[in-house]
């Protein structure tokens, strides 16, 4: 059944983080976290998740703040929202895949609303700026009881829509490693129209030097159930130079390395079809030769 | 054309200032005292089931709900939401086979959606709680999606009274052959030195009108049943649900709010029935019943989708000699619609060229989909993928230019239109092709896109289309109007027809202000239930031509009133008196006048001298009336160009540009015709290239949100150019023809033309969407 | 069912009322305070007839946004573009322009363009169909809207140099 009335649920506005961790220990497994509601609000997913508490952020102004640090990389808190990775400059210069991704990310009012942690803790295997994320590496930073305590990026999606957030815990940070004078980065999605969740999509994250690439990330969405580094891929494209040829072979690489299934958006024989193209291509992008 | 002061003028819409400051009154926005809340329980987990037990205890139980309501607690008479029945005599209704199949709320669930039962609750939010505790027992069911599925001896038989799950076919009393055409298909095929044939499939597109279905319904102190709604057609829904309701007509008052959208989805009931049911059900107290997106697009009727089999015979120089075609369509869950979209769909076949012979067959049938039924154009995208790419298809093998070809063989004036006996009273479909090919710069173009390399691949393609003016003469066409004369001359005029945003209130105003030559600002248009007379409803494209005509007759009638009087008063015969700058003029003595205000005045504040016992001027509010049959339906045509970019690695389909010629005979406010076009256009691309209603095998709906179904964006529509080509209609009010219901139809055709001119390929199934695209592409480089 | 006090500055009026805490803006808006002008499309943040202003700048879907988080802001909706009855430019584009037809995506529609005019007063063709994606229209196929949200910008340009003494300042 449809609605438009939201399930009843009751909320809990902490003001400080060891307040929101306490909440979060105290309800366990009954508090979903609210940050800026594009996901936990639809109908369908609050039903199907049925939090007795929703955890406000709004008392937590310390968590929002983006700030590049030269050496360190970028430091995104809980409650920075789309937009605000398109207003800085460092993201846009240093971070391309990321800015790309959140340039064409759903709509302006989303944009407005969502938050870059929401989309990671999200789950979702057509997640863009995890995608994104996934290309640049990076760490999530988690609060629990027993404090801090950081997970890679590569080891943070556990299954569609499970992450290795505890329940007990809170995701306050994002981390992103800083880049060096020499890696590349782009991001490219499909969608049905413009404005879509993707079909499929990939970043990558490369260190160049010169046409060779020495070190390669690769992160692929909507071809499995969550985002997918193709790592053999990687390895394929690791010490070679970036010729024609070698972008066919990681083409063909890529569609051998995903799983995609079919679903409303598209088929897993169009998904492996363009894989290889959509790949060819965000390399040349990131490379500057597209 | 003689000049106006109105007709021919971008006249902003009469309400888009309330609407640009939210102030429209749509249904969902009204709040009545002592409102009650309604929610229609659906079921949603199955497409075809019988319900074996309905326990509403609990639902009941909940505190603030007031009433529950099963199958049995409301009326058990049968209804169809179209309204066919009171558009051609029962006779005719019979022999197309129309039926009463939907219940209110119902025991057997024919599709995802088909209503249970009803809550009726203090709060929405209430009314909501009690739905999820409603407990059903589901018996689940066979599920049918297709015809060739449902059509199966063994299949499950969804009416007795439609053997085969067949709810239609042309009927032979009608038409000798089951089929609609001319000639001897057989023995013109066979003259024919290239035959082309395919079968093409058409989806299951949605309206997807803004305004989610919602409605207020009152049962009141004087006994009536009150009814706010959005529907297209006020006069037909009240006639409707006063039988449905067994009440006489005078005890059901529509009354039409804000609409919407409309684009055919409130043609008929939709879900008037169920509100109004509750509504009778709690007398006294209004009931406001409001679906979500999800609900209207599961529970309310689409665009027919099926199987269009269609064969083009033609002589080496493209001489047309036959054409023989089947649609078998897929009429959903009710008989709806069923008889009226497979006819018309063979209409706009026959109308469009000068074929030797053709044979159109058209049947449907039923299966566990939402119910097809109105969709702008009903029909006529269908026809216009199948027929302008087979055509296309013809022109490319015998190499002659798709554009020629059309102006050659396209129908024109004295040639039958759409139905056959009513020939076509004027066409400039060739000035439509000739403008709209330069400015695409259709031959250069052409001949460019011919050999291309790389991975994105250009192409141009042209469709054409015809449509009707109203429905006359298979439906009844009948509009009233009454213009009546205020005391200071300023007019109220009133009528029925809904207004569905196209800004048909504003043209009509227009032109009865340049009929009376009055200023518009001081008419009003009062579309009240109550006072106003018959309308057959906002359809079939005829509110302009159809309510335009009765507005100008009502207005002449008040003319001639005028004129009337001021002999009287001026003493010089009628037919020397002319109206001019709201005076009364003797043609050849400009100075013997009487204003229209006097006349008006005076009628109204009419005194006797009590010395002489002479009055002031001749008594009577002057009222003007007309109940207006159409003589005709003067058929627009059009041609639509465009510009595709194909990028074949992916095939992710990029339109370029839109160039949309119209023959409008007349337009009355070109910028209202050209929203027309250019809604129209998005539609159409649409349905061509990403829309589609898909279920699972279990016939539940993937895709019922703008989250799955996804309609062209801002960024991805096209650049689009119109030509609006005025060739004034001889019969026509105004010269003027219609424009609605055409735009969704040729871009179908022209943007389907141009992929398969920039791939080779022709795509026979509707949406052309990228996936597709890569396969065939993937199968011509096997080839 | 849990309720809340809560207060709303919409269109620069303080409203207070009692809600249930599971209230989103829309509902509040619409529901509560009556103020009808913001439209119910979806319910899933797509359609945008949803769409009022935060802060003067920044466009949300009051669909996604619970009421209590919209507490302490600046809400505009469409309602709140007049001023003592003086059309806002942007409305009037709208009509000149034949922008309208339904109406129903239409007070949407104008605050996502006082939104994109707010953030870029001179924005591009190309940049206007961008903003607008998030605001769906199923009359018009855009064209007339894109036209309106030129004119407007247009509009606001000149008010803004007659409203600082001219081109020659």
């Amino acid at each position: 059944m449809s609605s438009r009335v939201l399930p009843q649920f009751d909320l809990l506005t902490p003001q400080s983080i060891p307040e929101a961790v306490a909440m979060l220990s105290q309800h366990q497994g009954q508090v979903s976290v609210l940050a800026g509601g594009t996901d936990m609000l639809l109908w369908n997913y609050i039903r199907k998740v049925k939090p007795t508490y929703l955890l406000r952020l709004s008392g937590l102004d310390e968590l929002d703040y983006l700030n590049y640090i030269p050496g360190e990389g970028l430091i995104i808190g809980a409650k920075v929202k789309i937009v605000q990775l398109l207003e800085h400059p460092d993201v846009a210069e240093k971070f391309p895949a990321l800015y790309q991704a959140a340039s064409t990310f759903a709509t302006p009012q989303i944009r407005n609303m969502a938050t870059v942690m929401g989309n990671v803790l999200r789950g979702s295997p057509a997640g863009d700026c995890s995608c994104a994320i996934l290309a640049l590496g990076g760490q999530v930073v988690l609060q629990g009881p027993q404090g801090e305590r950081l997970v890679g990026i590569d080891d943070f999606w556990v299954a569609y829509g499970v992450t290795e957030r505890k329940n007990d815990e809170l995701a306050v940070e994002l981390r992103i490693p800083e880049p060096t004078s020499t890696t590349r980065s782009a991001f490219i999605r499909m969608t049905r129209v413009h404005e879509d969740l993707a079909k499929i999509n990939v970043a990558v994250c490369l260190e160049m030097k010169q046409n060779t690439c020495q070190r390669a990330r690769i992160a692929m969405g909507c071809v499995g159930p969550i985002l997918v580094r193709l790592k053999q891929t990687e390895k394929l494209l690791e010490g070679q130079q970036i010729t024609g040829e070698l972008l066919e072979q990681l083409a063909a690489s890529a569609q051998e390395e995903i799983a995609p299934i079919d679903d409303q958006r598209s088929t897993e024989e169009y998904r492996r079809q363009v894989a290889g193209v959509i790949l060819r291509r965000v390399i040349e992008k990131a490379v500057g030769t597209h | 054309m003689s000049e106006k002061t109105y007709v021919g003028k971008n006249v902003p819409k009469l309400d888009a200032r309330e609407k640009a400051c939210g102030q429209a009154v749509y249904a969902a926005d009204l709040q009545l005292p002592g409102m009650l809340y309604g929610k229609i329980v659906r079921c949603w987990d199955h497409a075809h089931a019988r319900v074996l037990k309905l326990d509403l205890s609990d639902a009941a139980k909940v505190p603030g709900v007031v009433k529950v309501l099963a199958p049995k607690d409301v009326t058990q008479k049968n209804y169809n939401t179209g309204v066919l029945d009171l558009m051609v005599p029962e006779e005719m209704g019979q022999l197309l086979g129309d039926i009463e199949d939907q219940r209110i709320f119902t025991d057997h669930v024919r599709h995802q959606g088909d209503a249970i039962c009803g809550i009726i609750a203090e709060s929405e939010e209430i009314a909501e709680i009690a739905a999820g505790k409603v407990k059903v027992l589901y018996e689940p069911l066979p599920v049918y999606l297709s015809a060739e599925e449902s059509a199966r001896p063994d299949a499950f038989q969804f009416d007795e009274r439609k053997p085969g799950n067949r709810a239609f076919q042309l009927p032979e009393q009608m038409f000798p052959g089951n089929a609609y055409g001319w000639g001897d298909v057989d023995v013109e095929m066979a003259k024919a030195d290239l035959v082309v044939e395919e079968t093409f499939y058409l989806p299951k597109v949605k309206q997807c009108q803004m305004e989610p279905h919602a409605y207020v319904a009152h049962y009141d102190q004087t006994g009536r049943l009150n009814c706010w709604t959005s529907t297209q057609m006020p006069k037909c829904v009240q006639p409707k649900l006063a039988r449905l309701f067994e009440l006489p007509i005078s005890r059901v008052n529509l009354i039409s709010t804000t609409i919407g959208g409309g684009f055919g989805g409130r043609l008929g009931m939709v879900f008037e029935p169920e509100t109004c049911a509750m509504a009778l059900a709690v007398p006294g107290r209004p009931v406001k019943v409001q679906s979500t997106r999800e609900e209207d697009w599961i529970a309310s009727e689409s665009r027919h989708p099926g199987k269009y089999w269609i064969k083009l015979g033609v002589k080496k120089d493209g001489t047309p000699v036959a054409v023989d075609a089947h649609f078998t369509s897929n009429a959903g869950a009710y008989f709806s619609h069923s008889s009226g979209v497979p006819f018309t769909t063979g209409g706009w076949l026959t109308g469009m060229y000068k074929y030797g012979a053709i044979r159109y067959k058209g049947d449907t049938y039923y299966t566990n989909q939402a119910p097809s039924g109105a969709f702008r154009g009903y029909g006529n995208p269908q026809t216009n993928f199948a027929l302008e790419q087979i055509v296309d298809r013809a022109c490319t093998e015998l190499n002659i230019d798709p554009v020629e070809w059309r102006k050659k063989w396209h129908k024109g004036v004295g040639d039958d239109g759409w139905c056959i006996g009513v020939p076509y009273s004027s066409c400039a479909l060739d000035e439509c092709l000739e403008r709209g090919a330069e400015a695409i710069g259709w031959k250069e173009k052409r001949a460019r896109y011919a050999n291309q390399s790389g991975s994105k691949r250009r192409g141009v393609g042209v469709g054409v289309m015809t449509h009707t003016s109203g429905a006359m003469p298979m439906l009844l066409e009948h509009t009233t109007c009454t213009v009546k004369m205020n005391e200071d001359a300023s007019v109220v005029i009133t009528l029925s027809c809904s207004d569905l945003g196209q800004g048909s209130h504003t043209v009509l105003k227009q032109i009865a202000a340049d009929t009376l030559g009055m200023p518009m600002d001081e008419i009003h248009i009062l579309v009240n239930m109550d006072a106003a007379g018959f309308d057959i409803g906002s359809h079939a494209s005829r509110t302009t031509y159809v309510g335009g005509g009765a507005v100008i007759k009502a207005c002449e009638d008040v003319k001639r009133q005028l004129i009337e009087r001021a002999a009287i008063r001026l003493g010089v015969p009628e037919e020397d008196l002319e109206i001019k700058d709201r005076q009364v003029f003797a043609k050849h003595d400009r100075d013997k006048r009487l204003s229209v205000m006097e006349i008006c005045h005076t009628g109204v504040y009419n005194f006797t001298n009590p010395e002489n016992g002479e009055t002031n001027g001749v008594p009577g509010q002057i009222t003007g009336y007309a109940s207006h049959f159409p003589g005709h339906n003067s058929p627009p045509f059009g041609a639509c160009f465009a510009e595709v970019e194909v990028d074949i690695e992916t095939g992710e389909v990029k339109v370029i540009e839109l160039v949309i010629a119209h023959d409008i005979g007349r337009a009355i406010n070109p910028m209202a015709v050209e929203g027309q076009l250019q809604g129209g256009a998005h539609q159409a691309l649409g349905m061509t290239l990403t829309e589609e209603t898909c279920y699972t095998e279990a016939g539940l709906c993937r895709n019922n949100s703008f989250t799955d179904y996804k309609m062209l964006g801002p960024t991805d529509m096209p650049k689009m150019t119109t030509i609006l080509v005025e060739q004034p209609d001889p019969i026509a009010p105004f010269g003027m023809k219609s424009v609605g219901e055409a735009g969704p139809v040729n871009p179908v055709g022209a943007t389907a033309n141009a992929i398969s001119h920039a791939l080779g390929i022709m795509f026979t199934e509707a949406p052309i969407t990228p996936e597709r695209i890569l396969q065939a592409l993937s199968e011509q480089k096997v080839a | 069912m849990k309720t809340k006090i809560m207060t709303l500055c919409v269109n620069g009026r303080d409203h207070r009322f009692e809600a249930p805490v599971n209230r989103t803006l829309l509902q509040a808006l619409r529901d509560d305070l009556k103020l009808t002008e913001t439209k119910y499309g979806c319910g899933t943040g797509e359609c945008g007839g949803c769409t009022v202003l935060m802060d003067g700048k920044e466009s949300i879907c009051s669909c996604l946004t619970l009421a209590v988080e919209a507490e302490g802001r600046h809400i505009t909706t469409v309602g709140g573009m007049t001023r003592d009855g003086e059309l806002h430019p942007i409305q009037i584009a709208f009509i000149e322009e034949g922008a309208i037809q339904c109406g129903y995506c239409t007070p949407g529609m104008i605050m996502k363009t006082a939104s994109i005019l707010a953030n870029n007063p001179h924005p591009s063709e190309d940049e206007i169909r961008e903003g607008l994606e998030g605001n769906i229209c199923r009359c018009t196929g855009y064209e007339k809207i894109v036209l309106a949200v030129q004119r407007a910008s247009q509009m606001l340009d000149n008010s803004q140099i007659q409203k600082s003494g001219g081109m020659g300042q």
